[in-house]
């Protein structure tokens, strides 16, 4: 395959970038041409895909597009319309396919994301806060010296940090952070078991078109992509979430069904991830949590469910496995490698730790990131068959324990074995622990995608 | 009129075959009848309620007289007709994935079929040739073929509980229950609405 | 035997449709009129008569043009397909229909040449054979068990998880106790009518977007 330039793809794309704090500014554009001219000033802020030698920037910037971003950027309608159709709609008119009723309908969402307002995000991450104050204050100056677009809002989000130093925990007191796929091509630190399994059992990369258009992808050929090809190529489509963690509700749900478990709460809580809180992953360590695997980059996701087929180790329907099933669906898992994601993300809101006072009121959770080269074939799949539904694992209509809208209905099946510490159990009445407050579908463009956007030169062909 | 009711999808397909490929066709049907691992693979996809292919040779189309005009045709038909749980993308990427070699098997010899694989031409010559249901009934529309099979196991699992249980002691019929339990574990999922019914 | 697999009958019908200019609307259109208003729920004609797991009623308008190098060709009349997943044998299926839901049928298949009417039994038993077309492969997930078979079970899973949920930690006796009386009023239970247990979607999702 093509090596991968990495100097015209945004550096969010093709990795994580462990800066431990954030700020997210939506924009909203009016006039074109100053918008237009925003971006072309933009463009020397962002970052690209190239590798830091030596130490990293104190702070990077990336941006992204909604549809009516586009739109209102004036591109032609050709282009426009050769967009996704799921792209177009915007993910608030997709709410019927993602399961987002009840607490997570629209119209509970907060005000930005309630109007189909937004046209684009600048995705800021820093070192540290002052770093990002400053990188903002630049970008304010930017968006204010050309006109080009007002703030309608802006998130915040920061690493847990405990004890003085940042964390991959989350709120729920969990460590987070194992799951991004590998990809062909994209030079990352990887691990067995994030990519795609091979008939041998070993790990290989995932097919490059998965996560960028223009390339190859896992079905053999290019994915369906908006024209020019010069406007998609090197590009990605993102999904933005953020998600309320309710986690008074969740340590008190948790400490009334672990009265009543055998295996005590800590295993119960990893019951319904599938790994300890310390991320040792309960497929290779069922009855305690062991440092020296969640530490070890070669155990802590190389891992397969094979053995495990009754879920007796990890529940079938425990988060990590309901989102990547690896070879729990048979062929191989064939049927999974077209269903990756990678997550950016971070907290957001005051981390109490256990022991702690908490309120479901207080601001928290996690802002939810995916890219994906298609947004209703991989994240739209995974959340409405995977997390809002059990059909795939023959769970039924059974939820993700702690992604599903249960409603105050959800049940979770715990399957066990004789071992009295290992005891089937049903968790019942699941409450809803995470809330959709708001979010949208966003086209990360290429750097040439940028400078094409900004020039005002896209041409459909 | 809808090709969805509940958990389940109809589709109606019908390929246009040149007649002397149609033996072929009936023949590896038949082969596919006869020998269950060929099948296995369908079986273990667990998405498909009921499935047919029926082959319609061109003078086959019933004639009732009462003033019908007889088909005067050049090419076969072979029609499909599924019964499958799930999206339309997600049937067809799953066999694309999976079965491509058995879907080429059988289609090959149908007119201007493009392969399996790459998935994008494929759906594109399923849209062309799929028609659309007018009427679709199912005895039980809240229920995948998983939950069916699911189902199956917890009856006979229970029957085979109470048959015993007024017979045993406290202490039997407790380490009988965990057996039991221990059977149906991975078989309770709710049913219900398909992901996105209203 | 092609038809059958296992206990369930595939059976496939064909049903030239009258072709008659002077028929306003066409005849194939009054047929998608009258389906379109049928209910598919507990109601539907198909769970008024027994036997029926999945059926599906479709107008055939034409064969495919799939284009060159393929030739265009044309079919004289349209076709109804009734394409019907069920329990027991050929007769014994057809007879039941006739028997409880001889007006729907009327209504549908009174737009098909040389149909007799179901109120001559033999007469339209004959005309389903003579509209039937042989199921080259059929397959079935679950073969071996009825319409009530299924819709027993489904009802036994759904109390099944209700009572492990609520009876975890029971002592022995309590446990064994509980159980007889679930066991026991559950066997007593109607089963739920066939089509009753999905809810309306008035959501018109799906297709190629998802």
């Amino acid at each position: 395959m093509s090596k991968l330039n990495a100097t015209d793809i945004q550096g969010f794309v093709l990795r994580g970038y462990n800066l431990p704090v954030a700020r997210y500014l939506f924009l909203h554009f009016e006039s074109a041409s100053r918008a237009r001219s925003l971006i072309a000033r933009l463009l020397s802020h962002v970052t690209t895909g190239q590798r830091w030698d030596g130490s990293k920037p104190k702070s990077t910037v990336n941006i992204a597009f909604t549809q009516r971003g586009l739109v209102h950027l004036e591109l032609p309608d050709a282009t426009l319309l050769s967009f996704p159709v799921e792209f177009q709609q915007g993910m608030r008119h997709r709410s019927q396919i993602l399961g987002d009723c009840g607490v997570n309908a629209p119209e509970r969402w907060e005000a930005i994301w309630r109007e189909d307002r937004v046209h684009a995000w600048l995705g800021i991450n820093a070192l540290t806060p002052e770093a990002l104050d400053a990188r903002c204050s630049a970008l304010i100056s930017a968006i204010e010296e050309t006109g080009g677009a007002t703030v309608l809002g802006s998130q915040d989000a920061a690493a847990v940090v405990i004890d003085g130093k940042p964390t991959t925990k989350e709120h729920f007191g969990y460590t987070d952070g194992f799951g991004n796929p590998d990809y062909l091509g994209v030079d990352r630190s990887s691990q067995p078991g994030q990519g795609k399994l091979m008939p041998n059992g070993s790990w290989a990369p995932l097919a490059t078109g998965e996560l960028l258009l223009g390339y190859a992808d896992e079905a053999g050929e290019l994915p369906v992509a908006p024209v020019p090809h010069l406007l998609a190529s090197n590009g990605t489509f993102m999904v933005y979430r953020k998600l309320h963690q309710n986690v008074a509700t969740f340590r008190g749900f948790l400490e009334r069904q672990a009265a009543a478990y055998a295996g005590g709460k800590e295993k119960l809580a990893a019951k319904f991830i599938g790994r300890w809180q310390d991320g040792t992953p309960l497929e290779l360590a069922p009855d305690n949590p062991d440092p020296s695997i969640a530490q070890d980059q070669n155990r802590s996701t190389n891992f397969t469910y094979g053995a495990d087929a009754e879920g007796t180790r990890c529940p079938i329907g425990a988060h990590i496995r309901r989102v990547h099933p690896r070879d729990a669906f048979g062929f191989n898992g064939r049927l999974i490698n077209r269903r990756r994601i990678t997550r950016r993300g971070l907290p957001y809101g005051r981390f109490a730790a256990d022991g702690d006072s908490v309120s479901d009121t207080e601001d928290r959770g996690v802002i939810f990131m995916a890219l994906n080269a298609s947004i209703s074939r991989q994240f739209e799949f995974v959340q409405q068959q995977w997390v809002q539904y059990g059909n795939d694992s023959h769970l039924g209509n059974d939820k993700d324990p702690l992604m599903g809208n249960h409603g105050g209905h959800g049940r979770f099946v715990v399957q066990g074995d004789r071992n009295p510490a290992n005891p089937p159990f049903i968790c019942s009445h699941l409450p809803d622990f995470v809330e959709l407050r708001g979010g949208d579908y966003f086209f990360l463009p290429s750097i040439t995608a940028l400078g094409m956007i900004a020039m005002g030169l896209v041409d459909p062909r | 009129m809808s090709n969805i009711n509940g958990k389940v999808y109809a589709m109606n397909a019908i390929t246009p075959m040149k007649p002397w490929k149609t033996w072929i066709v009936r023949g590896i049907l038949f082969l596919l009848g006869h020998f269950k691992s060929l099948r296995q693979d369908v079986v273990d996809l667990s998405f498909i309620e009921f499935a047919r292919w029926v082959v319609l040779p061109r003078r086959g189309f019933p004639f009732l007289g009462n003033g019908q005009e007889r088909e005067n045709l050049q090419y076969d038909y072979l029609l499909f007709f599924s019964n499958f749980n799930g999206t339309w993308n997600q049937y067809i990427d799953a066999f694309s994935a999976v079965l491509s070699k058995g879907l080429n098997l059988i289609w090959r010899w149908s007119e201007k079929f493009p392969g399996s694989v790459p998935v994008t031409n494929f759906k594109q010559y399923i849209a062309l040739l799929q028609f659309d249901t007018d009427y679709y009934y199912s005895a039980y529309p809240n229920a995948a073929a998983n939950d069916i099979e699911s189902a199956h196991i917890v009856q006979s699992s229970l029957d085979q509980l109470a048959a015993m249980a007024e017979r045993s002691s406290p202490q039997q019929f407790a380490d009988a229950y965990l057996r039991f339990v221990l059977e149906v574990q991975c078989h309770l999922g709710a049913t219900g609405d398909a992901p996105v019914a209203g | 035997m092609p038809n059958k697999n296992g206990s369930v009958y595939g059976l496939t019908i064909l049903s030239p449709i009258i072709n008659d200019d002077k028929a306003t609307p066409s005849h194939d259109l009054q047929i998608r009129d009258y389906l379109a208003k049928l209910s598919t729920r507990e109601d539907s004609p198909f769970a008024v008569a027994p036997g029926t797991h999945l059926a599906r009623l479709v107008v055939l308008d034409d064969v495919i043009y799939v284009g060159m190098p393929a030739c265009e060709e044309h079919l004289k009349s349209k076709y109804l397909i009734f394409e019907s997943n069920c329990d027991g044998d050929l007769d014994g299926y057809l007879h039941g229909l006739a028997d409880a839901i001889a007006d729907h049928l009327d209504a549908i298949w009174k737009h098909c040449v040389g149909y007799p009417g179901a109120a001559n039994r033999q007469a339209f038993v004959d005309y389903m054979k003579a509209c039937q077309l042989n199921t080259t492969f059929y397959f079935a997930a679950v073969n071996d068990k009825s319409v009530e078979d299924t819709l027993r079970a489904l009802q036994t899973q759904t109390a099944v998880a209700d009572f492990i949920a609520t009876h975890q930690g029971n002592d022995p006796a309590t446990l064994q106790r509980e159980f007889i009386q679930f066991a026991t009023e559950l066997r007593a239970r109607p089963i739920p009518r066939p089509g009753s247990m999905g809810s309306l979607r008035d959501i018109k999702t799906g297709g190629h977007n998802e």
